[in-house]
C-alpha cells in the first residue's frame, strides 16, 4: 500500500474510533477520551501548516456530524494542527528531523513523544472543555475534566500505537 | 507595499487557522443557540442512517429494562381506564365526554443514540418531519421529561435534552405549589437543579417535581424527579435545590414527541 492509501485508511479508522467508540464510552462525566488528535499528530513531518489544517478541518467536521458537538472538535482539533510545527520547533533535535521517520513513540523515542504529545493534547483538552462549558464558573469542573480525560487520552493514544502503527525496524 | 506584502505572507498560515476556527466557532455558537439545517448533526441523511444500523446492533441490550419501563406504564394505563374498571352502574349505556377535549397529540418514536456524560447532551431520534416532528415540542417517556427537540430532518430528529447547560424547564413543585427552572451542573446525569424559587419557601426533601406546562411545550404534571437537597447561594435570595431525575437517561430508548394543538392559540394569547 502506498503512503497516501495508508493515511488515508488510518483516517477512516480514526473517526471509527472516535464516533463510535470513544464518544460513546461514558465512565464518568468527567473522562471523555479524544484520540482523534493523536492522528494529526502522527502525519510526515514535512507536513506543511496549510494541510495540516485542511486535514483537521477534514477530520473535525466528520466527528463533529456524528457527535452533535457542531464545531467544538473541529476548533480544537485546528488548534491542535496550528500548534503542532511550533512544539515541534521547539523540542527538535539537534540535527533537525529526519523525514523518513515519522513522530510516533516508537520512532521518535519516549522521552520526546511523552514532552511533545502531553503539551499538544492538554492544550487540545483544555481549550475543547472550555468551549464545551463556555462559562469561567465552571473552571474547576474545565480543569478537572482536562486533567482526567487528558491522562486517559494519553494512555490510550500510547497504547493504540502499540497495536496499530508498525514498529520502526 | 512590499512592506504589506511581506507581510501577510508572514502571518498567512495564522491567516488559514483565523479563517477556519471562526467558521468552527461559528458553527458551534450558532448551533448551540439556534440550528438553521441539519447539516454536520446526528439528523443529516448519513450520520442518521448510520447510527441507525448501530442501533439496529445495540438495541437489545437494553431489551429488558425498557419493557419493564412499558409493562409499568400498560399497567398504569389499563387502572385508569374505563374499559378496564368495574362498572358501578346497571345501566349500559356508553357515555361521550364532551367536557374534555383532546390538546396534546403524542408521538412514539425511539433514540437511536445518545450520549449521558458529556457537558452538553444531545439525543437523535428515528422521527422527524415526516411524522409530523418540528423544533421546540417537548420530548418525555414513560418515567419522566426527556428534552425539547432542537433539530429536525426528514427522517431523524436531535433533542437538546435535560442534561444540557441551557434547557431551563419550566417545573413545578406539586406540594408547595411554586415553579422554578430545571437546569444541569454538569456533574452527574442523575442530578439537576431548579433554581430561581425563593429561599424563604421550606422545601421539604423528597417533594415531587414535575413540569408546570407554562409554555405549552410539556402538558402539566409530567414526573421530573424528587427533591434530594437544598442549599443556600452566597449572596442570593433563592434555593439551589438538587433534584434527582425519576428517569435513568442511559438506559432510555422509548420516547413520545408532544405536539400541543393548541400552541398557536396560546401563543397569540400570550403575545398579545
Amino acid at each position: 500500500m502506498s503512503q497516501l492509501q495508508i493515511y488515508f485508511l488510518r483516517l477512516l479508522l480514526f473517526l471509527f474510533l472516535q464516533s463510535f467508540i470513544f464518544n460513546q464510552l461514558e465512565i464518568s462525566p468527567s473522562i471523555h477520551v479524544i484520540i482523534a488528535p493523536l492522528y494529526l499528530f502522527l502525519l510526515p513531518f514535512d507536513r506543511s501548516i496549510i494541510s495540516l489544517l485542511l486535514i483537521a478541518l477534514v477530520l473535525g467536521v466528520s466527528i463533529d456530524a456524528t457527535s452533535n458537538t457542531f464545531g467544538l472538535h473541529t476548533s480544537s482539533l485546528l488548534l491542535f494542527a496550528y500548534l503542532r510545527p511550533v512544539v515541534f520547533r521547539v523540542f527538535s533535535p539537534r540535527d533537525g528531523y529526519d523525514s523518513l521517520k515519522s513522530p510516533s513513540i516508537f520512532d521518535m523515542g519516549n522521552r520526546w513523544f511523552i514532552s511533545t504529545f502531553s503539551i499538544l493534547l492538554l492544550s487540545h483538552h483544555l481549550w475543547f472543555f472550555t468551549l464545551e462549558a463556555f462559562s469561567l464558573n465552571e473552571t474547576m469542573l474545565i480543569l478537572q475534566k482536562t486533567i482526567l480525560s487528558g491522562v486517559i487520552s494519553f494512555v490510550v493514544c500510547v497504547i493504540l500505537q502499540t497495536i496499530f502503527i508498525k514498529r520502526a525496524g | 507595499m512590499q512592506n504589506l506584502i511581506a507581510f501577510i505572507k508572514r502571518i498567512r498560515y495564522f491567516i488559514v487557522f483565523f479563517v477556519f476556527q471562526f467558521f468552527a466557532l461559528s458553527t458551534y455558537v450558532s448551533f448551540m443557540s439556534a440550528p438553521k439545517s441539519s447539516y454536520f448533526t446526528t439528523a443529516s441523511y448519513i450520520t442518521g442512517t448510520l447510527f441507525e444500523i448501530r442501533h439496529s446492533i445495540t438495541q437489545h441490550f437494553l431489551l429488558g429494562e425498557n419493557n419493564v419501563a412499558l409493562q409499568k406504564e400498560n399497567i398504569e394505563l389499563r387502572k385508569s381506564s374505563s374499559l378496564f374498571l368495574y362498572n358501578n352502574e346497571s345501566s349500559s349505556s356508553r357515555v361521550i365526554d364532551s367536557s374534555f377535549a383532546q390538546q396534546y397529540e403524542y408521538i412514539p418514536g425511539i433514540i437511536i443514540n445518545s450520549t449521558t456524560m458529556k457537558r452538553n447532551n444531545f439525543f437523535t431520534l428515528n422521527i422527524g418531519n415526516i411524522q409530523g416532528v418540528k423544533k421546540g415540542m417537548g420530548v418525555f417517556s414513560s418515567n419522566g421529561v426527556v428534552g425539547i427537540v432542537h433539530n429536525t430532518s426528514k427522517h431523524f430528529s436531535v433533542v437538546k435534552s435535560v442534561l444540557t447547560k441551557n434547557i431551563n424547564i419550566d417545573v413545578l413543585l406539586t406540594e408547595i405549589g411554586t415553579s422554578g427552572m430545571l437546569k444541569w451542573s454538569g456533574e452527574s446525569p442523575n442530578i439537576g437543579y431548579i433554581a430561581g424559587i425563593s429561599n424563604d419557601i421550606k422545601i421539604p426533601t423528597g417533594s415531587k417535581v414535575v413540569t408546570r406546562g407554562g409554555s405549552g411545550i410539556f402538558p402539566r404534571g409530567i414526573e421530573v424527579g424528587v427533591v434530594k437537597k437544598t442549599n443556600t447561594i452566597e449572596g442570593e435570595a433563592s434555593w439551589h435545590i438538587d433534584i434527582a431525575f425519576s428517569q435513568k437517561y442511559a438506559a432510555l430508548e422509548n420516547i413520545y414527541v408532544v405536539k400541543n394543538l393548541f400552541l398557536d392559540e396560546f401563543n397569540t394569547v400570550q403575545n398579545k
